[in-house]
């Protein structure tokens, strides 16, 4: 659960940024150069290259380099993992309940 | 119930209630089943009454233990009823959980077979969370899929 929640976290700050919304929504139509993609927002390459690093170490995108082209993807199922809270509640509770059970039907833990 | 937010949960426990209580009540009970293994669980505050703490730690190698939950008891009926909720901390300051408030209200009933065990877990609104933060999700957790495709099929969130 810890890890969701982290997972969660850096998802929703990857997202909270204009910029790299709008990297997100061009990745959406394809795999894109950072070359290309730095073109279409207002700011210097090392901005840029920060908004890019932070999408990346969030999961939500992944980069490859092929010579001097470094290429950046969307990671479609990292942007998933905020709707499935729900279920990832539902089974943290199922299995505590399941450890719960063990314990008190557990004779050798009940016989004091 | 909004099952869009809730979970519900229902389970005949071969077991009395008193010991499914024990279970609950007793830190070094409560530390058996908390966590799921390898993971340990610590028990720094399990005061089960209502304003009560309910505090645990947990940890991987057993040496450091990372803060886990902070939350206090809001109803305790002997036997039968606990309700803890997160969205208070045990210094009864407001909090903003991770990774979404939430109330958990578990009841014990007598059942032929031991015990009738019932949890109903009320969520807060996690789209309440990203619009804090200024993600700008249109109204309703269940429409942020059909936000997020929108996004990254290159239309602006609505």
């Amino acid at each position: 659960m810890a890890q969701y929640s982290a997972q969660l976290d850096g998802v929703f700050i990857a997202l909270a940024d204009p910029t790299r919304r709008g990297v997100i929504r061009r990745l959406g139509r394809g795999p894109t150069s950072v070359g290309e993609l730095a073109r279409e927002f207002p700011m210097t390459l090392p901005s840029f290259m920060k908004h890019i690093h932070t999408l990346e170490s969030n999961g939500l995108i992944h980069t490859a380099k092929s010579g001097r082209v470094r290429t950046c993807v969307l990671n479609r199922e990292r942007l998933a993992v905020v709707d499935d809270w729900l279920a990832e509640q539902r089974q943290t509770w199922e299995e505590r309940t399941d450890r719960l059970e063990r314990l008190v039907t557990d004779p050798e833990e009940n016989t004091r | 119930m909004n099952p869009d937010l809730d979970l519900t949960l229902e389970r005949v426990i071969r077991a009395p209630r008193a010991t499914v209580w024990r279970a609950w009540t007793e830190p070094d009970r409560f530390e058996k089943w908390w966590l799921p293994a390898p993971t340990l669980c610590r028990v720094d505050r399990l005061d089960v009454r209502p304003g009560g703490a309910l505090v645990t730690r947990m940890s991987d190698d057993g040496l450091e233990f990372a803060p886990h939950l902070d939350a206090i008891f809001i109803v305790v009926d002997d036997l039968e009823r606990i309700v803890f909720t997160n969205v208070i901390d045990s210094a009864w300051r407001p909090t903003d959980p991770s990774p979404v408030p939430m109330t958990a209200e578990i009841t014990l009933g007598d059942h032929p077979d031991g015990t009738d065990y019932r949890v109903i877990v009320r969520h807060g609104d996690p789209a309440a969370r990203a619009r804090h933060q200024e993600i700008g999700f249109a109204d309703g957790w269940g429409s942020v899929t059909g936000q997020l495709a929108a996004l990254a099929e290159g239309e602006a969130p609505r």
